[in-house]
Parts: structure tokens; C-alpha cells; sequence
């Protein structure tokens, strides 16, 4: 048996995924019944909105970049692929919960076709000239959509797009992608990409094949900033080719690293406190832009790898230290768990 | 040891089949240096075999050059009769080669088990989408790795150590972590190079019994040859069956352990010219 684990109870997989599903379905049901009953101001409903979105462009994001290791540029070019697409379909198509569904679908596929195209040359390069390639991607498809106005709107954009992302689409959409993200790390394929970033060369002569999961993560990553590019057409029903610049993807890129790197919990905090703290500082707008540089340059100062490092949050396992009794004592051998 | 074919010696066990590594005038040329040159070297189906010789003789280059790291300038190696010419790494570890490197290269980040699970990269058929919905495969695939990795790592000691990020190990356990790592694929030729490179003797002496157990308790269920690169001249000598000296690229000597130490031209290339008259 588990020499690892004497004594010490676990909860049995299924038994962790029944309880997470059923928390992410009541969280799901409680926060669409906040939203519906005007519980929150139509300011507030948009910030939450904002939030669902960014968080999963940063998921997303975390796929290549904290997973996976590289460092592409070019976010936004996948969002604005996955938005457009969706946006095309949407406004050719009646308002129903089958369009919604194809939309985000198309939209994923969409971005994740660019993904394989970009990825297979752009992955044999390393660092800085990934980045490179990766930035002129995104510039590369805003200038084509401002140069293909009879499919995109040109500069001016598409306008009247169906409003499909709800509260209920957009989170649904969020704990499903995130859900997906988490399954595929935790499973052979998850190992090989982590193993790429670990150690390249040990990776390959363990037998990964590391073109192959260097091109999966990538495509999974665009693939889900292609549903958020969906999720964010569906939310503002405007897509201009100005929503997707260059700062688009360095705003992700921020929140990626400010959430801690490989983490997909910073992340999610890490974009939930990007998306509000400007809205939040709206008042004294004057200074918002210095407050939020002030902000990353500390962070960055007392926690260089993130808010949350490598950790991640796991309701398990703190349920399996409750039982236990070891909520505030460290699980033996697990030490540098959550170093960072 | 019996001979093969006039190209080296192989055990008498390993006689009735054919070697497992096959290597034939290999070289290599960095710029103007030739770096490995005329290597021919067989190595039996369960031989303990030790390529050692001065700093920079070109061992470590020999080994990339057997997990083409390096591409050979002339020259062809036979892995098990298959010729591993413009395979890529990971292809080679399907056919047969697993290695542990000089510098350790663990993924540090990452637990000791999962690191032995990176290892089994074949033999799995479960896809990307089996996987991600949790489908059947999923929970088999993880079980049999899960089940393996700890057979593996008992092997060396290492299970109470699973749970353990790789990254915070002593140096000793990630040596030999390394070599569980390797034989999670179950090669039939593992290359370790200097495997007790910084092990104290007591170390040094546990990871001698762990090679030879591997030789005596693994060849029962698959044949495994090991090559390795040494300075612990107590290891070579105590473990392995057949020695190929190299210096300048060159190979100066083959032969059992007995042989190669009262080989005067082995004895040069250590200690220098002086040491022979003296």
C-alpha cells in the first residue's frame, strides 16, 4: 500500500470531484440569483462580468506561460480571433442558447487553429524571439481586421452583436474552461508539459515528445482566450480592433505574473484585482495609473514569484487536514509546497 | 568475457544473443577538433559496462552521441540491430536508451513521483480528451503509473520520499532519483553518466549494491544493459564487466576490470609518462 501516506486519510478522487462540482454548481446558482433579483447595480454586475472574463484570459494565459514556460506577446490576438469569430456567427444566427453554445465553440476553435498555425514555428524558438514572434502576431491580426472591413467592420468595428454572455454564460464558461485546464495538468499529458518547463533536455530524453506538448499547451492556451474573446463580444456586443492592442496582452501578461506564475488560483485573484482596482479607482482617476504601477512594483519587491507562487488552492486538501486534524500543521513530507 | 567478431568482448552469458549496442568507427569533429574518433565498442544484452579515461577524453561526448545530442560526423551506432541514426531524443527513449546526466537535470518543481511518471511516456494510449473529461483511461492510466512509480522507487529506497518536491532532496537521493527517472521506461540500455559523481563512500558503496540489483533483480523480468562513465575507479572496478579506457577521443584499452589495471598504456594516460619509468 501508500507508504507515503500512513495514517494519514485521504479522500478518495471521486469523492473530491463530487464535492468540488457540487460547490462550483451552488456558487454558480447563488451568484446567478444575487445577479437576477437586483441584488447588485448594473455597475457592480459589470465589474463581475469584467472579472469572469479576465480571469479566464489569465488562465489561459498561465497554460503557456506558467505551465508550459515560454513567454508569447500576443494574448490578444487569440481573444480577438475567438471574439470576432463568435461575434460573426452570433449576428448571423437567432438568439438562443444553441447559438451561444456553437459561438464560444467557434470561437475556441478559431483561436486554437491560429494556436497550431503560430505555435509549430514560433515554438522552436526560445524567450525572447518566442516573444518577439508571438507580439507580431497579435499586431499582425488587428491590422488585418482593420484591413478585411467587409468580414470584421474594419476600424470602426462590429457592432449590435448579440448579447449572449450572461452572468450565468460567462461563469459557467469560466469554471468549465478552468475545470478543463486543471483536469489536463493533473493527467500524463499535464506532466509532460510541466516536465518541458522544468527541464527541456531531461524532459526529451524521458522520452516527451516535446514539440508535440509544447504545441498542445499552446493551442489549449489559445484555444480558451479564444472562448474569452467570445465571452467578451457577447458581454460589450462592440468589438473594435482597439480592444485587442498590444496592451491587451500585457495587461494578461500582468496578471499572470502578479498571480504567481504556474498558479491557477493567483491568477484568477490576480485578474479579479487588476479588473476592479481601476473601476474601483475611477474617482481619483488622476492617480489610478500610479497606484496601480505602485502596486505591481511591490508585489514584485516582497514576492517576485507572485502573489501566490506555484501554489494552488485546493479545497480538498484542506478538507483532507480538517479530518486529520492537521489544519495548521504541515503535511510530512510535502515540505516547499508552497515555497515560492 | 568471450569475444565477438573481433570487436570487443561481450559476457558468456549475453553470447547466444546479439549485443544490444553495436557501435562502429563513430566520430565526431567539433570545428577543426576531432572529439571521438574510430569508437567501435559492443556491449552484451545484460552487461555492466564502464567507459572511463582522463577529464575531457570525450565519455560525456560519446554518450550524446549514442542520445544524438550530437550528430556523428562518420560512423554508425546499432541499437539493438536498429540503426539510431536521425532519430530524435525522445524517439530513442521509445527504442530502448534511457540516460541520467553529469549535471543533475530532475524537474525540481515538480514531486518525486510525478517525476518517475514523466519517465513512462510510452505504453499509454489514453488521449489529450480522455484525459481532460476524465474518461476511463484517465483513472487506469493513473493508477498503473501511480502503482509502478512506487515499485520503482522502492527499488532505490525512495518511496516514504514520494510526496517530496524532487527540487529539495539530498544530493545523493537526486542521483538516484535520476536513475529511477530512466528506468521508468524501461529501457534495455541505461547510460549513466558519473552516477556517484559528489556521493560520499557510504553513498557511493548503497549505489553500487543498487546497480548490481538492478543487473541481478531486473534481468529476471526484461534484459537491461548499463553503460557507465566513473571517476570512483572502486565502483568501475567493483561493478563492471567490460572497461573501454578512452583519452583524446581515442580508445587506449578494452577488457575486464583485471586487465585494464596492469595495462601500462591505461596507467600513462592517468598518471602521465613519469609514472612509467618510475
Amino acid at each position: 500500500m501508500d507508504k507515503t501516506m500512513r495514517g494519514y486519510r485521504q479522500i478518495p478522487v471521486y469523492l473530491k470531484y463530487l464535492i468540488n462540482t457540487l460547490l462550483l454548481v451552488a456558487l454558480l446558482v447563488v451568484g446567478n440569483h444575487l445577479i437576477s433579483s437586483g441584488a447588485v447595480n448594473r455597475a457592480q454586475k459589470a465589474v463581475i462580468l469584467q472579472i469572469g472574463i479576465y480571469a479566464l484570459l489569465a488562465v489561459s494565459l498561465n497554460v503557456a506561460t506558467g505551465y508550459l514556460g515560454q513567454l508569447p506577446l500576443g494574448h490578444a490576438g487569440f481573444m480577438a480571433v475567438g471574439g470576432y469569430a463568435a461575434a460573426i456567427l452570433w449576428k448571423a444566427m437567432p438568439k438562443n442558447t444553441g447559438a451561444m453554445l456553437l459561438g464560444l465553440l467557434l470561437g475556441g476553435l478559431a483561436a486554437a487553429v491560429f494556436g497550431i498555425a503560430i505555435g509549430i514555428p514560433a515554438l522552436r524558438l526560445r524567450g525572447d524571439y518566442l516573444a518577439i514572434i508571438t507580439l507580431g502576431f497579435g499586431e499582425i491580426i488587428r491590422v488585418l481586421i482593420i484591413n478585411l472591413p467587409s468580414i470584421t467592420g474594419g476600424t470602426p468595428g462590429l457592432m449590435s452583436i448579440p448579447k449572449h454572455s450572461t452572468f450565468l454564460v460567462v461563469y459557467a464558461t469560466v469554471i468549465v474552461s478552468c475545470v478543463l485546464i486543471h483536469t489536463l495538468m493533473k493527467s500524463r499529458h499535464g506532466r509532460a508539459i510541466l516536465a518541458i518547463r522544468e527541464n527541456e533536455i531531461a524532459a526529451e530524453a524521458s522520452g516527451v515528445n516535446t514539440t508535440f506538448y509544447k504545441v498542445l499547451a499552446f493551442t489549449v492556451s489559445a484555444f480558451f482566450a479564444g472562448v474569452a474573446g467570445a465571452l467578451y463580444a457577447g458581454y460589450t456586443g462592440i468589438l473594435t480592433p482597439g480592444n485587442f492592442t498590444f496592451m491587451t496582452s500585457v495587461n494578461i501578461l500582468v496578471m499572470v505574473v502578479l498571480g504567481g506564475l504556474g498558479s491557477m488560483a493567483g491568477s484568477i485573484i490576480a485578474a479579479a484585482i487588476l479588473t476592479a482596482l481601476p473601476l474601483a479607482l475611477q474617482s481619483f482617476s488622476k492617480y489610478r495609473m500610479v497606484i496601480y504601477a505602485l502596486l505591481l512594483i511591490v508585489v514584485m519587491i516582497f514576492k517576485p514569484s507572485g502573489l501566490l507562487g506555484r501554489y494552488d488552492f485546493s479545497l480538498s486538501r484542506i478538507l483532507e487536514k480538517l479530518i486529520n486534524g492537521r489544519l495548521f500543521v504541515k503535511k510530512p513530507q510535502k515540505a516547499g509546497e508552497d515555497r515560492g | 568475457m568471450v569475444p565477438l567478431d573481433g570487436l570487443g568482448i561481450i559476457p558468456e552469458r549475453d553470447a547466444g544473443s546479439p549485443p544490444i549496442l553495436d557501435i562502429r568507427h563513430l566520430c565526431v569533429d567539433f570545428g577543426g577538433l576531432r572529439a571521438v574518433d574510430d569508437f567501435t565498442l559492443l556491449i552484451g544484452k545484460t552487461e555492466i559496462a564502464g567507459l572511463i579515461g582522463p577529464n575531457g577524453a570525450g565519455k560525456t561526448t560519446v554518450f550524446n552521441l549514442l542520445t544524438n545530442v550530437y550528430k556523428p560526423t562518420q560512423g554508425k551506432i546499432l541499437l539493438n540491430g536498429q540503426d539510431t541514426r536521425g532519430k530524435s531524443m525522445h524517439e530513442l527513449n521509445r527504442l530502448g536508451i534511457a540516460r541520467t546526466f553529469q549535471n543533475i537535470r530532475l524537474f525540481s518543481g515538480m514531486t518525486v513521483e510525478d517525476n518517475v511518471k514523466v519517465g513512462m511516456s510510452h505504453g499509454y494510449t489514453d488521449g489529450v480528451f480522455t484525459d481532460m473529461f476524465r474518461l476511463p483511461g484517465w483513472w487506469r492510466t493513473e493508477r498503473r503509473q501511480h502503482v509502478r512509480a512506487l515499485e520503482l522507487l522502492d527499488l532505490f529506497n525512495l518511496t516514504d520520499k514520494a510526496d517530496a518536491l524532487a527540487g529539495n532532496l539530498p544530493y545523493g537521493d537526486q542521483r538516484r532519483l535520476e536513475i529511477v527517472r530512466a528506468l521508468a521506461s524501461e529501457p534495455k540500455l541505461l547510460l549513466l553518466d558519473e552516477p556517484a559523481a559528489g556521493m560520499n563512500p557510504s553513498e557511493t558503496h548503497e549505489l553500487m549494491d543498487n546497480i548490481r540489483m538492478l543487473r541481478d533483480r531486473f534481468n529476471i523480468a526484461i534484459n537491461i544493459a548499463i553503460m557507465l562513465i566513473e571517476h570512483d575507479m572502486n565502483l568501475v572496478m567493483g561493478i563492471c564487466e567490460g572497461i573501454a579506457v578512452l583519452n583524446y577521443g581515442k580508445i587506449i584499452a578494452k577488457g575486464t576490470p583485471k586487465e585494464i589495471q596492469s595495462n601500462p598504456v591505461v596507467i600513462e594516460a592517468y598518471l602521465g609518462e613519469e609514472a612509467s619509468h618510475a
